[in-house]
């Protein structure tokens, strides 16, 4: 589009590269700051690999990666599979549909009080805090997200596509998994790694709903942050960061679509 | 309608109800018992409390944080999310790619490496004084701009998304006959098509101005214990449970402070797209 | 209204050449079609004169201007886009008068204009409506108000009439005519239906695959002597058959084998080359052929005979298909002109065809 005045480009150009680097700059600096050998904070002193060392010996940050892994995927499994059969449920007509707007409330109110009201929940039940409690919490996030993103999605399905199906023979049941389910893929797809990123990321529920013994990733990093941190914790990100980006770099140039370079 | 119900695949009713029953159970009994703790003790006793000036302000503080957060992330994000879908072409996936990475490092490392580049030892002091621009380490944590800086940090890219995802569906076209029309890139950029993204923008404001205005964590880690958020009231009121419906009350209050400005924001931006489209230049 | 001319000018798309050394003169103030298959560079070249592609040779000229370099906000020429590009969040005054407000033009003096304009193509009680309350015809109107308005030196269609069903299209057309003869504008019109080319245009220019000009000259001219084998069957429906030029006693002409000899009016004159021996190309259309199941009086003997392989009626129309050998069949259009035929054709009839010979068409290409 270079309809635009160059001027004007040249601006955006580099507002964008401005914007990302600013992005980018603690990524870079804490991967940077994983090899020098000297504690956090102080001035660069010497390349090394120590900090490596000690966080693939170190046991409490794996227990509390474990953790956090564990919560994540059964939560994301659990609202992806639970949201996409209530779109379906939803979408059959009826007063359901008029409960879809009943998700996106979720995103309206601070997690903050979601995560204090499931605490008074939890503790008027007498269910203890901990893993399931807060995977609990972490469904109801991820709800938040898949619903309203298969939604939208779903209604940007064809229904043509249905009625094909259906007048070459197919029962409902196959209809849903030969052209829907396939269809409703990609979405849920993108919303199963979004909700599962921000359940990783998570700490407010954490911090109000794992209890005492539970520890995840997150609040295994708060409590660094409170008492004394260590280049584990850059040498531990740098490593989730490259894992991360060589996933998502391996998948995409399995799909050209969504090729990355 | 009908017809379409009949030639609807039909889905058990207990297939699809979990979801329903997950919401309500852990989303709207959980409000309600918010709502039930905070009148516990006595009347509105809890409530009382927090009618004064101090808490007052400790609202006003963090709707400022979450007002300035949002409006300045929506100036930095604009301007990139319309560059990626309007002109990025070849480059579009990868510099979507970029922006990604963001998200999957933790949001409290990005806290914790700020501490680190602001500190008085910090990567931005040593580079300062290596430079010789400065002799004395900057004093840059603990204070107003720093909150400022790493909230802005971490919220641009959920304002970009939004922002995004709208411009991507805009039809080229309407830029060409903007033009072919007469009008100078900015003529189109205001007239039409910022008011074609407003939605995008709207979500995107919200999607940061919620959380950042509930958030603690940052002003605590980056700002220093000195000054109270509403974020922090609750989760301290909260957290020992002698004072728990305090922690319910004041949640129900800035819950309600906040519902009133979400209004007043989509309000607002009903009456800008009125405005906008009635030609008046 | 202005004319517009191209000369020169090249245009390369993702490495690919589209245009080539385009030399192009546009009548000012007559209704110009450009016409062309899909995907041979039609629309390429109308972008360039929008100034929505810039040229990567060449140059372009609106009058005695040389608007090459010039944006498109920055030209004397406005478009009419295939799908209108309407902006949806205005209403369709605004969207009329939305050429006059980036301009600050005075309030009362839009108000005052848009509703000459309306009023103009009957559209003044849609004029507070939204976009996507008017009909196909409205939108067009809308979008053809809103390009007129500024008064442009040329107005720019590109394809308006696609997307709609015939009898609306029809009369669009006809509509599209009136406009630009009440405007006198200089209009550039690019189809790929000949049929709309020739209905409206003063001008037409057929633009073949390779994205240059293979012809150009009146509807007339284009329709009843193409230049070449492309031209010919691009424009309505022909029978072409290959051949080479001969001298019989009757004249100069072209020998088809195991047809006839065609003999060709003023041969010399439409195909300045023309030698014993050379390849050419005949196109006689199917409606200068006339067929009879009977010998016909007076009109010398038949040129050909054949048997009807297939017959298509079109209700003001029959078209046949003459089987006159094993492997070359003619196509024939004949009227419906009686209410009862007095002679019914039907399949598997023989028939003899006549023509006359100042309808062949040589072609040599």
């Amino acid at each position: 589009m270079g309809k635009h005045s160059l001027l004007a480009q040249r601006w955006n150009i580099i507002w964008i590269v401005l914007v990302y680097a600013f992005l980018f700059i603690p990524i870079v600096v804490f991967c940077a700051f994983s090899f020098n050998n000297a504690p956090f904070p102080s001035a660069w002193v010497g390349l090394t690999t120590r900090w490596y060392q000690e966080l693939f010996s170190s046991t409490e940050i794996w227990h509390a990666l474990y953790n956090s892994l564990i919560v994540s995927s059964v939560a994301v499994i659990l609202s992806a599979v639970m949201g996409v059969f209530f779109v379906y449920l939803a979408m059959q007509g009826g007063r359901i549909r008029f409960m879809l707007s009943h998700f996106y409330a979720n995103l309206v109110f601070p997690e903050i009080v979601l995560a204090v009201g499931l605490l008074s929940l939890f503790s008027a039940l007498g269910i203890s805090l901990g893993m399931w409690a807060l995977i609990i919490a972490h469904t109801v996030l991820g709800l938040g997200y898949v619903v309203p993103l298969v939604y939208d999605r779903y209604q940007e399905l064809d229904y043509r596509l249905t009625e094909a199906a259906l007048d070459l023979g197919a029962t409902p049941l196959q209809v849903f998994t030969t052209v829907t389910l396939p269809l409703l893929r990609p979405t849920l797809f993108s919303a199963s790694i979004l909700v599962f990123i921000v359940s990783f990321d998570d700490f407010i529920f954490a911090y109000f709903c794992a209890g005492s013994t539970f520890q995840t990733l997150p609040l295994y990093i708060l409590s660094m942050l409170r008492t004394g941190v260590s280049p584990i914790v850059n040498a531990l990100s740098t490593v989730l960061l490259v894992f991360s980006s060589l996933l998502i770099i391996g998948y995409s140039s399995l799909k050209t679509k969504f090729r990355v370079f | 309608m009908n017809i379409k119900k009949l030639f609807l695949p039909q889905i058990p009713f207990f297939l699809g109800i979990p979801a329903l029953v997950w919401q309500v159970l852990f989303v709207y009994v959980p409000l309600v018992f918010i709502l039930v703790l905070s009148v516990q003790s006595g009347t509105f006793e809890s409530f009382r409390a927090f009618f004064t000036a101090e808490y007052g302000l400790v609202l006003v503080r963090s709707l400022f944080l979450g007002l300035s957060t949002a409006t300045i992330c929506l100036i930095l994000a604009y301007p990139v999310a319309y560059w990626i879908a309007l002109c990025a072409g070849r480059w579009k996936n990868f510099l979507l790619f970029l922006l990604f990475i963001p998200f999957w490092t933790n949001f409290l490392l990005h806290i914790y490496a700020w501490m680190f580049i602001m500190d008085r030892n910090g990567v931005i002091n040593t580079v300062l004084q290596w430079l010789g621009l400065i002799q004395e380490p900057l004093h840059l944590l603990h204070t107003t701009a720093s909150v400022f800086v790493v909230m802005v940090y971490c919220y641009t890219p959920f304002m970009i998304w939004p922002i995004y995802s709208a411009l991507e569906k805009f039809d080229v076209r309407l830029h060409e006959a903007s033009s072919d029309l007469g009008a100078t890139w900015w003529q189109t950029l205001w007239h039409i098509v910022i008011p074609l993204s407003l939605p995008g923008i709207r979500s995107g404001f919200f999607l940061v101005l919620v959380p950042a205005f509930g958030e603690f964590v940052i002003p605590e880690l980056i700002g220093g214990d000195k000054v109270m958020f509403a974020g922090g009231v609750v989760s301290y009121y909260t957290l020992h449970a002698k004072t728990s419906s305090f922690g319910a009350a004041f949640t129900i209050i800035t819950s309600c402070v906040l519902c009133l400005v979400l209004c007043l924001i989509y309000l607002l931006s009903r009456r800008f797209m009125r405005h906008v489209t009635h030609g008046k230049v | 209204m202005k004319s517009v001319e191209l000369r020169g000018v090249t245009k390369r798309l993702h490495g690919e050449v589209i245009l080539e050394n385009i030399n192009l003169v546009i009548p000012s103030g007559k209704f110009f079609a450009l016409l062309g298959p899909s995907g041979c560079g039609k629309t390429t070249l109308l972008r360039l004169i929008g100034g929505f592609e810039l040229v990567n040779e060449g140059q372009i000229f609106i009058g005695d201007r040389d608007i090459t370099h010039l944006p498109s906000n920055q030209r004397s020429v406005n478009t009419v886009f295939q799908n209108y590009a309407l902006f949806p969040h205005l209403s369709v005054f605004d969207n009329i008068a939305y050429s006059l407000n980036v301009r600050n033009v005075d309030k009362s003096v839009v108000r005052k204009r848009v509703g000459k304009i309306a009023e103009a193509f009957s559209i003044d009680r849609h004029l507070y409506k939204e976009i996507g309350q008017l009909s196909g015809g409205q939108q067009q109107r809308v979008a053809i108000a809103r390009a007129v308005i500024n008064e442009p030196d040329v107005l720019l269609l590109d394809e308006p009439l696609a997307a709609l069903d015939s009898k609306l299209r029809e009369r669009l057309l006809v509509e599209l005519s009136d406009v630009q003869e009440m405007l006198q504008t200089t209009f550039v019109y690019v189809t790929h239906d000949p049929f709309e080319a020739l209905t409206v245009a003063d001008q037409v220019a057929i633009m073949n695959n390779d994205g240059d000009i293979e012809q150009m000259g009146t509807p007339r001219e284009i329709y009843e002597f193409p230049v070449s084998s492309f031209a010919a069957r691009f424009v309505g429906t022909t029978n072409i058959l290959k051949g080479t030029f001969g001298v019989r006693e009757a004249g100069f002409g072209v020998d088809v084998p195991d047809v006839c000899f065609f003999l060709v009016d003023q041969a010399g004159a439409l195909v300045p080359n023309a030698r014993e021996g050379l390849q050419a190309f005949v196109s006689i259309r199917p409606e200068k052929i006339t067929i009879s199941r009977r010998l016909l009086e007076g009109v010398g003997a038949p040129k050909l005979t054949g048997r009807v392989a297939n017959k298509v009626y079109y209700g003001h129309s029959t078209m046949y298909q003459v089987q006159v050998n094993d492997g070359i069949a003619l196509r024939v259009f004949e009227q419906n002109e009686e209410h009862v035929r007095q002679e019914e054709i039907d399949y598997d009839d023989q028939v003899y065809l006549y023509w006359l010979d100042k309808n062949v068409v040589v072609l040599e290409r």
